[in-house]
């Protein structure tokens, strides 16, 4: 391996071992988390529901929840970390070696993504045994997924790097993502609501992440899958971008 | 011969604040051991943050060993080794995932990295607890902890940002034994304190900043006649301005 390699890998074995180190509240918590929205929404809710748009309710709701999965998981992963060592200081140890803002970026944002990836797919993989999910679109799913990932990884970046203190990450999550993902059309059709709910969510850009998740799994959608994804790409294309410029200028991050 | 660290006119302006460093240029020769005194918020700390990267320089040159180390950093840094002053340490790390990441990020391989570690753990008196997260370490141990990490990597150059701050004299003792000896093997050393007789002892050159600007350089005795007085206690009252508390002076109030 090159130097620089071994640096990045370094970087990222240091996220990826701060979470595993607490995994009980990094991967059980919100494990656990979506099996409770399983059995609330799939067995409890779902056997009076019965079908919607054409699936099990039940079966409709998984492929939401294991976005939702990845996204907060990618989100309160990397801003947790990167205010955390900024309180510490111990990011001093990261931000004076010869890693390039790139590496640094890199490596914390993929330390989220991981995590994401892990709990959506121990969520998959139960969900799948439970209540067999299908696999309509296989390589649509894996791209909607994986930008989805990255594009929250990429968020929890920036607000970690922003924030100065605790309440500035728990305000992010709490009032801005979750909502957005619950009314992204996690638990339900957007044509199910009565306007003006329905041409609301349609600006919610959750809810054409969720779409083309669903998409991939299910085969339904309810808006372009090729838009949807495009946007996407674009969104967290420039969010990245947004990101390394902060890393670059050290943004709170440096003196 | 190219100096171990060359800074040129350096000017720091922080946002809020006046200037903290009003073009400062200092040169440290291969193998010295330099001493940079001066009052709090004198300015060298934010000297240390600008050659180690965690502070942007607003206008000047730093040279390590010859390298660009703000723009192009990457071969200054792998040669520079700091300890800061705060206890910097990641309180989810154990001793040996601290000094092992360290090396990682500055791309020793890992037989390399983990036949390091051992050594410095044991000449630190560390390797007991190497297992243990640094969270449980006494201030003491977590002094010694920073200093094994700054040379983990082997650097050149070895900034020691006031190390001895809050430790016991048998601590102070033997970091300045250690300091001392691998001084004598080649590493140059650059070192800020508040402890005169730590300076006087260690340094073969001293350097005093006040308000941002070097307004004294040379030896202990040189920067003592510079200021028309007989010790380096007294050639710094002078610089603060607090000539009062002179031994000599004391000695005249109380007789």
């Amino acid at each position: 391996m090159s130097a620089a390699q071994i640096r990045f890998f370094s970087l990222l074995r240091r996220e990826v071992s701060r979470f595993w180190k607490i995994k009980r509240q990094t991967v059980g918590a919100p494990l656990l988390e979506t099996f409770l929205y399983i059995s609330v929404f799939g067995a409890a809710l779902g056997s009076r529901i019965k079908e919607l748009e054409g699936f099990d309710y039940v079966v409709f709701v998984v492929p939401g929840l294991i976005m939702m999965a990845w996204a907060t998981n990618a989100f309160s992963n990397n801003s947790s970390s990167i205010l955390q060592q900024k309180f510490q200081r111990a990011i001093d140890d990261q931000l004076s070696s010869p890693s390039s803002p790139l590496e640094l970026l890199l490596a914390f944002s993929f330390g989220g993504f991981l995590r994401g990836m892990l709990v959506a797919l121990l969520t998959f993989t139960a969900s799948a045994i439970l209540v067999g999910i299908p696999i309509e679109h296989p390589f649509v799913l894996l791209l909607a997924l994986f930008l989805v990932g990255f594009f929250f990884a990429q968020l929890g970046v920036l607000v970690g790097v922003r924030a100065e203190q605790f309440d500035d990450v728990s305000f992010a999550q709490q009032f801005v993502l979750q909502p957005l993902i619950f009314l992204g059309g996690v638990f339900y059709s957007a044509s199910l609501l009565p306007e003006p709910f329905e041409t609301i969510t349609h600006f919610n850009p959750v809810y054409y992440m969720i779409g083309t998740v669903r998409y991939g799994f299910l085969g339904f959608d309810e808006e372009s899958v090729t838009l949807s994804l495009l946007g996407l790409l674009l969104a967290t294309g420039a969010l990245f971008a947004l990101n390394l410029r902060l890393f670059r200028k050290g943004y709170r991050l440096r003196a | 011969m190219t100096a171990a660290l060359q800074i040129t006119e350096l000017r720091k302006q922080y946002p809020t604040g006046p200037e903290a460093l009003k073009g400062v240029s200092l040169t440290i020769e291969p193998g010295e051991f330099f001493g940079l005194l001066g009052p709090n918020g004198a300015g060298k700390s934010t000297l240390i943050h600008c050659t180690t990267g965690l502070a942007s320089p607003s206008s000047g040159a730093i040279e390590v060993f010859g390298h660009d180390a703000i723009d192009h950093y990457g071969k200054a840094r792998q040669l520079v080794g700091l300890a800061p002053q705060d206890l910097n340490l990641d309180h989810f790390l154990t001793l040996e995932e601290t000094l092992d990441f360290h090396g990682g990020y500055f791309g020793m391989p890992k037989k390399e990295r983990k036949e390091r570690a051992a050594e410095l753990l044991d000449a630190f008196s560390l390797t007991a607890k190497r297992k243990e997260r640094t969270r449980t370490l006494s201030g003491g141990m977590k002094r010694r902890l920073i200093l094994a990490r700054a040379l983990m990597h082997r650097p050149e150059l070895l900034i020691l940002d006031e190390p001895t701050a809050g430790v016991d004299v048998e601590l102070r003792l033997e970091l300045w034994q250690y300091v001392q000896r691998i001084n004598q093997e080649g590493t140059t050393i650059l070192l800020t304190t508040h402890y005169l007789e730590e300076a006087e002892q260690l340094c073969s050159r001293i350097a005093f900043i006040n308000g941002g600007e070097i307004v004294a350089e040379g030896t202990s005795p040189e920067l003592a006649r510079t200021y028309g007085v007989s010790s380096l206690e007294d050639a710094y009252l002078e610089l603060v301005g607090r000539k009062e508390l002179s031994r000599a002076s004391m000695a005249e109030i109380s007789s």
